[in-house]
């Protein structure tokens, strides 16, 4: 019987909450700092990290003791939500012991993202778990569970991106068009970018483009003062709309996503940009519907022409891709979350292995001197023999149950052998001497795939 | 023995970049196949300078030995190829040609020339050093212009599968081209104009009829014609992608048929 780590996973995700709930429950460094402070204050939380990034909010505990956690939890949440259009229990879920542990491997692995494989969540869960560690409460938050646990889950998050092809290429609209972009020019630093109309998502494909290196933006539309407000959100220039073909010609990149019911970029007008063809590659992005570029211009010499059917297509062809690894990932963060759970119970067995020498060693020197008493007429070398055959018998009988005890506990097989041995030796009173430090909360933690009717499981969630 | 040694190396190279074609490059850098690489170019150094040693003659006459040390010269343009991160993968295309040559050789038997040692001066081993150089020069703008094509089509398909993931860029394609292109045309005249030089002073002239002259002077003409096809306009990457293709296709075609044909022991390569 594998007894339960007393750890304990509460919040909510993209599966359980919709995002007007979740933005509500972004939490601030500032704000995190404080919510971990007065759960330990007032919930018997010794160890504690948030993560809030945009598609979760999670608070991982040890030990978490359902009973005193859960209304401390929904209350301090509560507050921080506000008034829901439902209660907090709806979108709340929770993990137990083994649980949190495959849970946060996943979230680090990026299995459990909206976008499956994405690596961004490792660095949000490196930086959610430096920032426990750095709040200047004694003992610190990330303790020694928190600290093995998320090591080993930014651990396993590399291996899972390295030994699988969770990560393999890019996943969203906006990377392709980075990708493409990379593909064909290389570096994208001096890249002029012209941009006609643009939405989120073109805005969001102008941010990656310019993270990567784009530097000279420009942006034509109809209506000057909509390109000037546009230029001003995407740090660009406004380019007067009947000067198009002039920014055309100079442009490496062209991404439109304009609402216009007709192309904007037609035969003549790229005719008059580039009355020799085009010179280098241009790569154009046409994200409009309907679309704003007239498709045959794809076909002309170094020019590059996707729509959003074709980058949809290629995003959904990589999420396969990314989805066909899943099963490894999943054997992998098996493997490890057995590694920790070995761990942890290998933390348990040195107390219980100390206690069964002390136990032996008492009872060796009681019976030692009621012999020794009987012996007086012995010379003191051979009381000596006799003392140390004591010992040495002693040890080569506890040998044997001490190795194969941490041999099973190394091999993640042993709690249930360590539950024997402090029967077998009456050592259970030890448990209760160590409190909840180091044994499961009592009493012990509900399953998680129960219904609670307080909030959903994350398996309810999916 | 010790010849077969590169050619192995080059080859296990090769499978190295195939197999990360196959299995998906990663993110990580391809440390394995450059590693062996460099095996077989160090290999192939020893390999060469265990024949110098044995014969006392550097190995650049006859066919084997001169055909070792052109695939040699490929090695180190590799090597040169590989320390360019970017640019690293182009080796994918021009390994098999490295392959090829050194099996060629090994092939041919890498003896020593039967003819005179009176060429072996050092004006000598420049003009041939220097000829090596630009027909790997040609080489490497061949295969950077063939992969070129390939990703130009994966972009234009708008297939982004292996190929697409695994080739460098498309101006990265380009700029190997334009490098390959005009070392191997500089080489290769530097190369021309030290053997007419000699030519003159030695022999009285140049034999327009030796079949070496003829190859010789048709690479210079198709690589100067692949460098025109270059010049500024609309398709030039494209153009110039595929001459470098065809002309470097011609150079090794005309050569194949001037050795089956005119060539004998004594010829060069």
């Amino acid at each position: 019987m594998q007894p339960r780590m007393p750890l304990a996973l509460v919040g909510v995700s993209h599966h359980t909450a919709p995002v007007d709930v979740r933005e509500r429950l972004a939490f601030t460094p500032d704000e995190a700092e404080r919510v971990l402070a007065t759960l330990r204050e007032h919930a018997g939380v010794r160890e504690a990290v948030l993560l809030s990034t945009c598609n979760r909010t999670e608070v991982y505990l040890f030990p978490g003791v359902r009973e005193r956690l859960i209304p401390a939890i929904t209350e301090l949440l509560g507050r921080k939500a506000g008034k829901l259009e439902r209660g907090l229990d709806d979108y709340l879920f929770e993990q137990w012991g083994d649980g949190v542990v495959r849970h946060l491997f996943q979230v680090c692995s990026g299995l459990d993202s909206l976008v499956i494989g994405e690596a961004e969540i490792q660095g949000q869960v490196r930086e959610a778990y430096e920032r426990a560690g750095a709040i200047g409460v004694d003992p610190p938050l990330a303790g020694p569970v928190m600290n093995r646990l998320f090591q080993m889950a930014l651990s396993v998050g590399g291996q899972v991106r390295s030994r699988t092809s969770i990560g393999e290429g890019a996943a969203s609209v906006a990377s392709v068009s980075v990708e493409l972009a990379r593909k064909i020019f290389g570096t994208l630093r001096g890249k002029r970018v012209l941009i006609l109309g643009a939405g989120q998502t073109g805005e969001l494909i102008v941010d990656a483009l310019r993270r990567d290196g784009a530097e000279s933006i420009v942006v034509a539309n109809r209506t000057h003062d909509r390109a000037v407000e546009l230029a001003r959100r995407v740090r660009g220039e406004a380019l007067a709309f009947d000067r198009l073909s002039e920014g055309l010609a100079r442009a490496d990149i062209v991404l439109s996503a304009t609402a216009a019911p007709g192309p904007i970029v037609t035969g003549e007008l790229f005719a008059e940009a580039f009355p020799g063809g085009v010179g280098g590659p241009l790569l154009m992005i046409d994200i409009a519907i309907p679309r704003d570029i007239e498709p045959a211009l794809g076909s002309a010499s170094g020019v590059f022409l996707y729509n959003v059917d074709d980058l949809r297509r290629i995003v959904d062809d990589r999420v396969r891709v990314r989805e066909g690894a899943l099963p490894e990932a999943d054997r992998l963060i098996r493997a490890q979350a057995r590694e920790f759970s070995s761990w942890y119970a290998s933390l348990e067995v040195v107390p219980v292995i100390r206690k069964m020498r002390e136990q032996g060693e008492m009872l060796r020197k009681t019976e030692l001197d009621r012999l020794l008493r009987g012996l007086q007429h012995l010379a003191d070398d051979d009381l000596e023999k006799v003392e140390e055959f004591s010992r040495r018998l002693m040890n080569k009988l506890l040998h044997e149950p001490t190795a194969r005890l941490r041999n099973e506990m190394d091999h993640g097989e042993g709690p249930g052998m360590l539950e024997a041995v402090r029967f077998l030796y009456g050592l259970e009173t030890e448990r209760r001497e160590r409190g909840v430090r180091m044994t499961r909360p009592s009493p012990d933690p509900v399953d998680r795939n129960k219904p609670l009717g307080w909030g959903r499981t994350k398996e309810e969630g999916r | 023995m010790i010849h077969l040694i590169p050619l192995l190396l080059y080859a296990a190279a090769l499978g190295l970049w195939v197999r990360e074609l196959v299995q998906g490059p990663t993110d990580r850098s391809s440390l394995a196949p450059v590693i062996m690489t460099v095996a077989a170019v160090v290999a192939h150094l020893v390999a060469l300078g265990d024949f110098r040693m044995r014969y006392g003659e550097l190995p650049l006459v006859g066919p084997g030995a001169a055909l070792s040390s052109l695939a040699f010269v490929g090695g180190l343009v590799l090597l040169v190829t590989l320390a360019l991160r970017e640019a690293a993968r182009v080796a994918i295309g021009l390994l098999p040609f490295v392959v090829v040559v050194q099996g060629a050789a090994v092939i041919l038997g890498i003896q020593p020339s039967p003819e005179a040692l009176d060429l072996q001066g050092a004006g000598f081993v420049l003009h041939v050093g220097l000829a090596f150089l630009g027909y790997q020069g040609f080489a490497v703008a061949s295969a950077a212009g063939f992969l070129y094509l390939v990703q130009h089509h994966e972009l234009k398909a708008k297939r982004l599968g292996r190929f697409f993931r695994f080739l460098p860029p498309l101006t990265t394609l380009n700029r190997m081209v334009r490098i390959g292109l005009w070392t191997g045309f500089s080489s290769l005249s530097l190369a021309l104009v030290l053997a007419w030089r000699w030519s003159v002073e030695y022999r009285g002239g140049v034999e327009a009829g030796d079949p070496k002259v003829v190859w010789a002077l048709l690479s210079w003409i198709v690589l100067a014609s692949v460098l025109i096809s270059r010049v500024p306009s609309a398709r030039r990457d494209y153009r110039g992608a595929i001459a470098s293709v065809a002309g470097f296709t011609v150079v090794v075609v005309t050569y194949l048929v001037l050795r089956l044909t005119v060539g004998g022991e004594g010829f060069f390569l």
